[in-house]
């Protein structure tokens, strides 16, 4: 073999090689972006079917609060409290004085990698039918909050 | 019919019971056992906005609603 075919046979396999790895590449790519496309739809349908079944144990008075100001009212079992729940996961109880004032947030949740809707849920029976267990669970935080970011 | 619903990381998985049927009753009284055993509480709606928490199978429950154990966040 000459040194010019060679060469010629050199370049056609690094050609091809370069080829081959953007190929390779590129369907790593595509099987990513699939892939999290897929978990952010996920996610959303989880989210999606968990607030329809909040929404399906909420009050008419309860939901339409929510549906408005991403929050809802319940109140404890055992002494009466209003409690406000707001959208989200965590810290996101806030106890209310008569008056309606900001008191204190409470942190529970149900155990496990659970979305807001039954998050909310979850704290809505429970402060609704056993206050004292719930908060003897939870962690309560005196911080008072600037503008809300649940 | 009556449904179990099991709140879980997918949102939730039901199971759907006929209650004249006597094996799908003790199926679901099983999986009410077991649930409960694990930490889950039972609650039933008993009004509009309204639940109670139920201790013992329920088999005329149109739909009972496990959630799991609470944990301080």
């Amino acid at each position: 073999m000459t040194a010019v075919t060679q060469q010629i046979v050199l370049a056609v396999c690094s050609f091809a090689l370069a080829l081959f790895g953007t190929l390779l590449l590129s369907a790593l790519s595509l099987v990513v972006a699939r892939s999290g496309s897929c978990s952010r739809s996920f996610r959303y349908e989880t989210e999606a079917r968990a607030l329809t079944l909040l929404k399906g144990w909420l009050s008419p008075k309860q939901r339409a609060c929510y549906e408005r100001f991403r929050y809802f009212d319940v109140t404890g079992s055992d002494t009466g409290t209003r409690y406000r729940i707001h959208h989200g996961t965590q810290t996101n109880i806030e106890e209310l004085s008569s008056t309606g004032h900001h008191v204190c947030k409470w942190c529970f949740v149900p155990d496990g990698e659970l979305v807001a809707g039954d998050v909310m849920l979850a704290q809505k029976i429970a402060l609704e039918t056993n206050e004292r267990g719930a908060l003897g669970v939870a962690h309560r935080s005196f911080v008072s909050s600037g503008p809300r970011r649940f | 019919m009556a449904t179990q619903i099991v709140m879980d990381r997918t949102g939730d998985t039901r199971h759907t019971f006929d209650i004249h049927d006597r094996a799908e009753v003790e199926k679901a009284e099983r999986r009410f056992r077991d649930l409960t055993g694990a930490g889950f509480t039972a609650a039933v709606r008993s009004g509009p906005g309204e639940q109670r928490v139920i201790r013992s199978f329920d088999p005329t429950a149109e739909e009972t609603l496990f959630y799991p154990r609470l944990v301080g966040g």
